[in-house]
């Protein structure tokens, strides 16, 4: 579970988000460097991100590109 | 002369106007793929998205000129976008009641982590207990109020501000449902983990 401390679970979504203050930045980095079990908990959300983001992906139809093309005022 | 020869400032205001007008449909078309990326996530099916981006750009090429030049065109047209799904009235919103329990932001980490034999695994290996299709059926388990932030931050990468102005909304809801929305999220791939 981390390290139990739960502060930094808090800290996490905002520090990802990167809306912490500098002084927020710097306690959640020196903690981060001091605690393995949250660090590496960190590192999986980062990745789980994009992760998401690519699964999410589903590229458009050519189709309905062209459908759209075709809304054009001038096509 | 002739009050139905436009005169040479008519024909070139016209001229001017015209161009302006394909300029922006085709910038509009550029971002074709970042929208139908987000409206995909915020509907159900791949028809309904369709949709949804068409009647979008409909209505953007109608009403281009309420478009200010220099501006986030991307969020302008997630904005109509948004505006046309709630109007279609496709939301069925769950009652708080329904909503599932949250967890905290380290849950999916340490359910997953329990599954496995090893002792200390890589976050690699278990970022790998998940599978693409659970994300996109997880996603589709996040109410819509939560679900709409969640898109438009984390898989179309707009910022807090943009969202709260696609939505409507004040910053601070942006926060508090993408910070609820992402726990929901977890909670569902938790649930829909691959166990080998």
């Amino acid at each position: 579970m981390g390290c139990g401390c739960g502060d930094c679970e808090a800290m996490m979504q905002p520090y990802m988000d990167r809306v912490l203050s500098d002084d927020q930045i710097r306690e959640a980095k020196e903690h981060l460097a001091a605690c393995p079990p949250c660090e590496k908990r960190f590192r999986f959300e980062e990745k789980l991100r994009v992760f998401v983001r690519v699964a999410a992906d589903e590229p458009m139809s050519e189709g309905l590109k062209e459908k759209l093309a075709g809304l054009r005022s001038a096509s | 002369m002739s009050e139905s020869a436009p005169s040479a400032a008519e024909t070139r205001r016209i001229a001017e106007e015209a161009r302006d007008r394909v300029r922006f449909e085709e910038e509009a078309l550029q971002l074709s793929d970042q929208v139908y990326r987000v409206a995909r996530r915020m509907v159900s099916t791949r028809e309904e998205a369709e949709d949804l981006v068409q009647d979008t750009y409909a209505r953007a090429f109608r009403s281009w000129q309420q478009y200010t030049p220099g501006t986030n065109l991307r969020a302008w047209l997630l904005r109509i976008l948004t505006n046309l799904n709630i109007d279609r009235g496709r939301r069925v919103q769950r009652t708080p009641e329904q909503q599932p329990l949250e967890e905290g932001d380290y849950y999916l980490y340490n359910r997953l982590e329990s599954t496995m034999p090893d002792e200390n695994p890589d976050e690699e290996r278990v970022l790998e207990r998940l599978s693409q299709n659970a994300v996109v059926d997880a996603l589709a388990e996040v109410p819509h109020d939560f679900r709409d932030v969640l898109v438009l931050v984390d898989i179309g990468e707009f910022s807090y501000a943009e969202a709260a102005q696609i939505l409507d909304i004040p910053i601070g809801t942006v926060m508090s449902r993408l910070h609820r929305g992402r726990r929901i999220l977890k909670q569902q791939l938790a649930e829909k983990a691959v166990t080998v």
